[in-house]
């Protein structure tokens, strides 16, 4: 029992010496590459998802002022994170290891290649190779797009998944489509995981409770589970499905967390009478020393000691 | 009847007497200089720690994203409490109506004044943008008690100053024709000050009026200072702050440090500047009782403070405490118990004890104890992160304070000592004309026999 909690600890210590080691990419993943080529639009959208999923914790590219954890974060300007491979990079962003949490449901895998974009823009001697063909496995050579309806009566998203190519245009069939909802923070899967049909159909149903925001609306967005085999299409929509949120804004009542102009009244009246009436109490006392002045003026116009006259009158003079 | 006061030859006589034996210290002479030039010297050396913290940002501190109050404000804890003796002594006391609090009522003013003000500067010296200070009063919000604590920490110092200044009045008109060979600026400063007071019953009527006004405006005022000291931490659900006594817990905390504090004063002043004769045996005698009775409160509320969450042993109090009562802090967290608090009383209650050397050193180490007891409410809570983080660095789980901040700590005693020098070294530090008044009480009887 003496030893319980050392042996806990080693336990405890081994997992994290474990991840010490480097971060290996299966092969097949490495070599896997932009849909698109990265441009300055790109870069300047990547910046964005950047500052807002990354720089928390890797700080601004080439500052080197990534927040102090063991192991260190590291700046993605650096020579460490770029000599990754496109393929590499996208892989780490979408598993995450450690305390990386994954980014797979918090951003697509698009947003994820623009962010790859903007860090790439800080290597002078990156030259991209694109992903020549937007195609999948399974359907050689033809382009894969997603459309989407929302059938209000049945509360159900329909998802219907086309393979296109020069000449012909096919239903994809068999292949898993996932929905999400987009939330304050990544997104939330709605329903099943669903196959699409000999149609190439997959069929939603959007729970009852759903919050959307105000007027009830949700943004959803239909992808491939399998990117590797359907190809990374996306597509987005906003459909009136949601409750409406009726919650008001939280700084729009008087309350403890409100700027001051917010301030529960109670607190704004006890401090104002508060110091209202001890300051007040302070300055009628600085006036007594007026009054002594005056009481010390008087006597001294007077022959001393003092008549009993004169202070008498100063006395109801005060 | 004449309504001018002390205007009898016998009662002249008396004050010359008393004036005499106060007056003889309120000189610049020699030891003065020296001393308040050492101050100076180590004030300045500590100053250069603070400059190194202002041009490189509270970095140079051991504090980081856990521990982020350290022993800054341990210390503003430590000086607001040791403040409120000012309170205690003159009105507490006071309004009962005990007359051997008379001779160390200006003491425990000027103890107040000097912790009172220095707290204020401490807490900027926490800041790290204290440039950005007037934003406390541009954009403060009224619901913060941080504000509140801005307020009170200030009206505290205000009406503490008056408390010193009014009953000074009488005193500054009868040394003003005394202080022969002192610099001209002082004797003017005291005919100035003096108000044009001619000992008329109408002005000290005026003046025990306005005395009486702050006697009562500063009890609560008090209260409020430390109370809303307190509620910087009780109003976070901290595990070890989050407790509904610390208002009291902090307050009677307060006393102990303050009345030690005291003590250690009155000690040097009645050696020191020779006052045996008002500052008696008695005198400390009386206030050794204070000092066990406020002990006594305070190990109280200790009581309640740690046993009630040591009992119930919730997940976050369970970690705490063992860490103050077994684990990192438990040399430090025992020696404060015993040493400056449980120790001091038991030997306090024996009468050999309650004379000024015993009473000096028992007070050293009931105020090195109450100093390190802030510590101790202060840091431990912050070590333990409210949400399970793992892999960060070492300097954020254990906090060290840095020879930084203890040099601007020392900074902040420093300007405590040269404050109390210079009010005491320039001004009466016993007020002359209550000794004069309670001497022509305790003739009457006589005069009527």
């Amino acid at each position: 029992m003496k030893y319980t909690v050392p042996v806990i600890m080693c336990l405890l210590l081994l997992p994290s010496l474990s991840k010490g080691q480097d971060w290996v990419v299966p092969e097949e993943r490495k070599g896997r590459l932009s849909t698109f080529p990265f441009t300055e639009e790109t870069r300047k959208e990547g910046e964005r998802l950047y500052n807002i999923n990354c720089l928390s914790c890797h700080g601004t590219p080439g500052k080197n002022n990534s927040i102090a954890l063991v192991p260190p974060p590291g700046d993605p300007a650096t020579e460490k994170i770029q000599r990754n491979s496109d393929g590499e990079i996208f892989h780490k962003v979408t598993v995450g290891r450690g305390q990386m949490p994954s980014f797979r449901s918090v951003m697509s895998a698009e947003e994820i290649w623009k962010t790859v974009s903007y860090i790439r823009s800080f290597n002078r001697d990156y030259v991209q190779r694109v992903m020549q063909i937007i195609t999948s496995s399974a359907y050689p050579g033809a382009q894969i797009s997603l459309s989407m309806a929302y059938l209000e009566a049945e509360r159900q998203v329909i998802v219907r998944a086309m393979a296109t190519d020069e000449e012909k245009s096919v239903p994809v069939t068999n292949a898993g489509v996932r929905l999400f909802a987009s939330r304050y923070f990544g997104a939330l899967a709605v329903d099943e995981e669903k196959l699409t049909d000999k149609n190439g159909v997959a069929a939603f149903v959007i729970p009852a409770g759903l919050p959307g925001d105000t007027a009830g609306n949700v943004s959803i967005s239909a992808r491939f589970t399998d990117e590797e085999v359907f190809g990374s299409v996306t597509r987005d929509t906003v459909i009136q499905a949601g409750l409406k949120n009726r919650a008001g804004s939280l700084v729009a009542q008087r309350a403890m967390w409100n700027s001051v102009r917010k301030a529960p009244l109670w607190v704004i009246l006890s401090y104002g009478i508060g110091v209202l009436a001890v300051w007040g109490f302070i300055l009628l006392v600085m006036l007594k020393l007026r009054d002594i002045y005056t009481v010390g003026s008087a006597l001294r116009g007077n022959l001393r000691p003092a008549s009993d006259q004169e202070p008498t009158n100063k006395q109801e003079a005060i | 009847m004449d309504e001018t006061r002390f205007n009898t030859p016998g009662e002249q006589r008396k004050i010359d007497s008393i004036a005499a034996d106060i007056l003889k210290n309120v000189r610049i002479n020699r030891s003065f200089i020296l001393w308040m030039g050492f101050l100076s010297t180590v004030l300045v050396l500590c100053l250069a720690a603070y400059v190194i913290q202002l041009r490189e940002g509270l970095g140079v501190t051991g504090m980081r994203d856990f521990t982020s109050w350290g022993m800054y404000i341990a210390n503003f804890v430590f000086f607001v409490a040791t403040s409120l003796v000012g309170m205690l002594i003159s009105s507490v006391l006071g309004l009962i109506g005990y007359q051997w609090v008379k001779p160390i009522s200006r003491i425990a003013e000027i103890i107040a004044i000097a912790f009172a003000a220095v707290a204020g500067l401490v807490i900027i010296s926490d800041m790290g943008r204290p440039d950005r200070l007037p934003y406390v009063f541009m954009y403060g919000r009224v619901q913060s008690p941080i504000l509140w604590d801005v307020t009170v920490v200030t009206t505290y110092f205000v009406l503490s100053l008056l408390l010193w200044f009014f009953p000074m009045v009488p005193d500054l008109a009868i040394s003003k024709s005394r202080l022969e060979g002192r610099p001209a600026f002082l004797v003017k400063a005291y005919d100035i000050l003096s108000f044009r007071w001619e000992h008329h019953e109408v002005q000290y009527r005026i003046m025990k009026q306005a005395i009486r006004i702050l006697l009562i405006l500063i009890i609560p005022t008090a209260f409020a200072i430390h109370t809303v000291t307190s509620w910087l931490f009780a109003v976070t659900p901290r595990t070890g702050w989050d407790s509904t006594i610390f208002g009291p817990y902090f307050i009677s905390g307060a006393f102990v440090s303050g009345t030690a504090a005291l003590i250690i004063a009155i000690y040097f002043f009645r050696v020191n500047y020779k006052l045996q004769k008002y500052l008696t045996d008695d005198t400390f005698d009386k206030i050794a009782r204070v000092l066990v009775l406020v002990s006594i409160v305070y190990f109280y509320f200790n009581l309640n403070e740690f046993l009630v969450p040591g009992y119930k042993l919730k997940t976050g109090d369970a970690i705490h405490l063992r860490e103050l009562f077994t684990g990192h802090y438990a040399p430090l967290f025992w020696t404060i118990q015993l040493g400056g608090l449980i120790i001091p009383v038991i030997l306090l209650l024996f009468k050999k004890m309650r004379r000024p050397l015993p009473m000096l050193i028992i007070s050293l180490f009931v105020l090195c104890g109450a100093w390190l007891k802030r510590y101790i409410i202060v840091v431990p809570p912050q070590a333990h992160p409210n949400l399970p983080i793992q892999n960060v660095p070492v300097e954020w789980v254990i906090y060290k304070p840095t020879l930084i901040e203890i040099a601007v700590t020392v900074a902040s005693i420093i300007l405590v000592l040269i404050i109390i020098t210079i009010l005491s070294k320039l001004f009466p530090v016993i007020p002359i004309w209550e000794m004069a008044e309670e001497e022509n009480e305790k003739d009457k009887p006589f005069d009527k026999q």
